[in-house]
């Protein structure tokens, strides 16, 4: 596996954003009700990372020390700008649904991470990796909590409109605490002891 | 040498004001792309919700804060926001008037209610309670209305109630005025 291939598969698991790095949790608990959200999410995420990784991997040269902070804020707050209205354009029903948590993905703290630990010091090629390795990291988190909280909390599944079917019990009396805030919470700390628990948190 | 090292000094605010210049023209550039579209998005969301209520609908006209609906040339109704007070933050409601004492309906635009209690505002079986009362009626059964509360929401209920009666009866008083005005 080449460099750009090492650098994708890292994000995937053994650096996963949300269940290893432990980064992005605020919007993983709240918009992680259904898996509408989650891929709203996703794509939101993807656009700012990706635009951020190589518009900063492409000036690091130049950017000195003691401007980084600001310079990076400032083109991480133009994409995200960007992107709402771009959603709120084109995507009604998931800029409504993202809500608030949309405009702060700016404060993300994956983006500002992956922009401050890896563009700013690597070639946008390998920036380009990280992004998407990131975010299909991030994905994937989303969709595994998002998926256990829409099944259980409302006993049904429904992703954009198309109708998976319903449970038998739980869909006249779901666990409603799943997609209550505590119930994000309970799914993460789970998901996470298992990953602790098969080994995948290296060094601790 | 110090003109060297001055310019060394304010290249990083030289920088920051390049960088800055250019995100702003290019949001500029977004935004006008996007403003069209987001503000027909918006009037989209409203006549559909108004349409849904009033199914005879051709078209509408916004006069203060008051949605007035016509079928061809015929006055059908009104319609208004009315914005509640629920346990999780406010509730948006769309309330639909067939004349000036009577309710057509409501539909919940928005809220934050608790998910599987409060939440249930917005399904029919609670909002169908509205349909075709007099406004003096719109009112919890415990206060002697027409309106069973949600068991275990007592709050998000009477928050709707509350809001739908309050606003309609001053939305009633403001085209009775604007009537005999003019």
């Amino acid at each position: 596996m080449g460099k750009f291939g090492k650098e994708f598969a890292k994000g995937l698991i053994l650096s996963n954003p949300v269940f290893v790095l432990a980064l992005g949790l605020c919007p993983t608990l709240a918009i992680s009700t259904s898996i509408d959200n989650a891929l709203g999410m996703t794509l939101a995420v993807l656009i700012v990372l990706l635009g951020a990784n190589i518009i900063i991997a492409a000036i690091r040269k130049i950017v000195p020390n003691i401007m980084r902070i600001p310079i990076f804020i400032v083109i991480i707050a133009t994409l995200v700008t960007a992107v709402n209205l771009i959603f709120h354009a084109y995507l009604p029903d998931t800029y409504e649904s993202l809500g608030i948590f949309l405009p702060l993905v700016v404060v993300n703290c994956i983006i500002l991470g992956r922009a401050e630990a890896f563009a700013s010091k690597n070639p946008v090629l390998h920036s380009i990796a990280d992004a998407l390795g990131i975010t299909i990291g991030f994905m994937l988190a989303l969709l595994m909590i998002s998926f256990i909280r829409q099944v259980l909390g409302t006993g049904n599944l429904t992703v954009f409109g198309f109708d998976f079917g319903t449970l038998p019990v739980l869909g006249e009396h779901p666990m409603a605490i799943f997609v209550l805030p505590y119930g994000a919470f309970l799914v993460i700390g789970l998901i996470m002891a298992i990953f602790r628990w098969k080994g995948v948190m290296k060094g601790d | 040498m110090a003109a060297k090292s001055t310019l060394k000094n304010a290249f990083p605010i030289i920088l920051l004001t390049i960088v800055v210049a250019v995100c702003v023209s290019l949001l500029t550039y977004v935004d006008s792309l996007t403003r069209d579209r987001i503000e027909a998005q918006e009037e989209e969301k409203v006549q559909n919700m108004l349409s849904a209520m009033f199914p005879e609908m051709s078209r509408y006209e916004f006069k203060d804060d008051i949605y007035i609906i016509y079928s061809n040339s015929d006055k059908v109704g009104y319609a208004f926001i009315a914005i509640g007070k629920g346990y999780g933050g406010d509730i948006n409601i769309l309330v639909g008037l067939e004349d000036e004492t009577t309710i057509k309906g409501i539909t919940i635009i928005s809220h934050k209610e608790t998910p599987g209690l409060g939440s249930r505002i917005a399904e029919s079986s609670f909002t169908d309670m509205f349909r075709g009362l007099n406004i003096a009626d719109v009112a919890l059964s415990r206060d002697g209305g027409q309106i069973d509360a949600i068991t275990g929401s007592t709050i998000s209920s009477s928050a709707v109630v509350d809001a739908v009666r309050t606003e309609a009866m001053e939305k009633v008083k403001l085209l009775k005025d604007s009537e005999e005005g003019g």
